[in-house]
């Protein structure tokens, strides 16, 4: 049944977004607990917002120049991979290391094509803004009749 | 009409009150030297208006609001707007006064100088 690990990481995030939806009606009466099921990965969180004729990704990239990002976009396939760098300074007694450090690759398959000629890519205050415009030929069109 | 139904209409009638955010402490890296303690917190998606940080009595206290406004319908979210919060305890000697704060990239710094007192300093041997 599970054949490789992500099946089962996969589970977990079933059961997060349960857990999401329990918290969000139980909101107004108790905390959310904030755990979260699955493994200690570094790969970003990342949304999802469809309106009309775009998608908007979104993704937590804390501490990340643009240039250790890179969106690679094929068809409906997206890829958002990047690296990293460990701050830690020199000479310095670490205490804590809770935040990840190291290469990081995430891939999407989007529900429809995308036109990879006008996307829009934005990186600010370590949150990733991608703006993907459908594709022309996939859209609806009115078609007159003669 | 289920119960979810039931509840969403009451927080509907319910004006006043605004949806609360769920707080989660940031991740945080810390490092300390002779000179200073480094803090290091991720809070991405965090303007700098919306950061405050408190040390009173001892207590390190971050904060920081993450407003982002959704455009479109939501096929799926892993993070939403939250509030970043997390209490440390800072060593009284810590010079209050020089305290920085600097926010890049989603990446708050903190750097705790040691006060003067506190730094370790070498003694000379004198020779009789």
């Amino acid at each position: 049944m599970f054949t490789r690990i992500s099946d089962i990481d996969r589970l977990f995030e079933t059961m997060n977004l349960l857990q999401k939806r329990l918290d969000n009606l139980y909101g107004d009466y108790e905390k959310s607990s904030g755990y979260r099921w699955g493994f200690e990965q570094n790969t970003p969180r990342t949304n999802l917002y469809e309106n009309g004729d775009n998608f908007e990704i979104r993704a937590e990239v804390p501490g990340l120049e643009k240039d250790d990002l890179n969106v690679k976009i094929q068809g409906n396939y997206l890829e958002i991979s990047g690296q990293r760098k460990s701050d830690t300074p020199e000479s310095y007694k670490t205490h804590k290391t809770e935040r990840s450090s190291g290469s990081f690759s995430r891939s999407f398959t989007l529900s429809e094509d995308v036109d990879s000629t006008r996307v829009d890519a934005t990186l600010k205050d370590g949150v990733l803004y991608l703006t993907l415009p459908k594709n022309e030929a996939v859209k609806p069109k009115k078609i007159s009749i003669s | 009409m289920d119960r979810s139904q039931e509840i969403t209409k009451q927080e509907e009638k319910n004006i006043e009150k605004t949806k609360k955010l769920y707080e989660v402490p940031p991740a945080v890296d810390i490092y300390e030297n002779e000179e200073e303690i480094l803090v290091y917190a991720d809070m991405p998606g965090v303007v700098k208006d919306d950061i405050s940080v408190d040390i009173d009595n001892g207590t390190l206290s971050i904060s920081g609001v993450r407003k982002l406004s959704v455009n479109g319908s939501i096929t799926y979210e892993e993070f939403s707007n939250v509030e970043y919060v997390r209490n440390f305890s800072v060593p009284q000697t810590i010079d209050v006064e020089k305290v920085e704060a600097e926010l890049k990239n989603g990446v708050l710094q903190l750097h705790l100088p040691k006060s003067e007192a506190a730094k370790p300093r070498q003694i000379e041997i004198k020779t009789a």
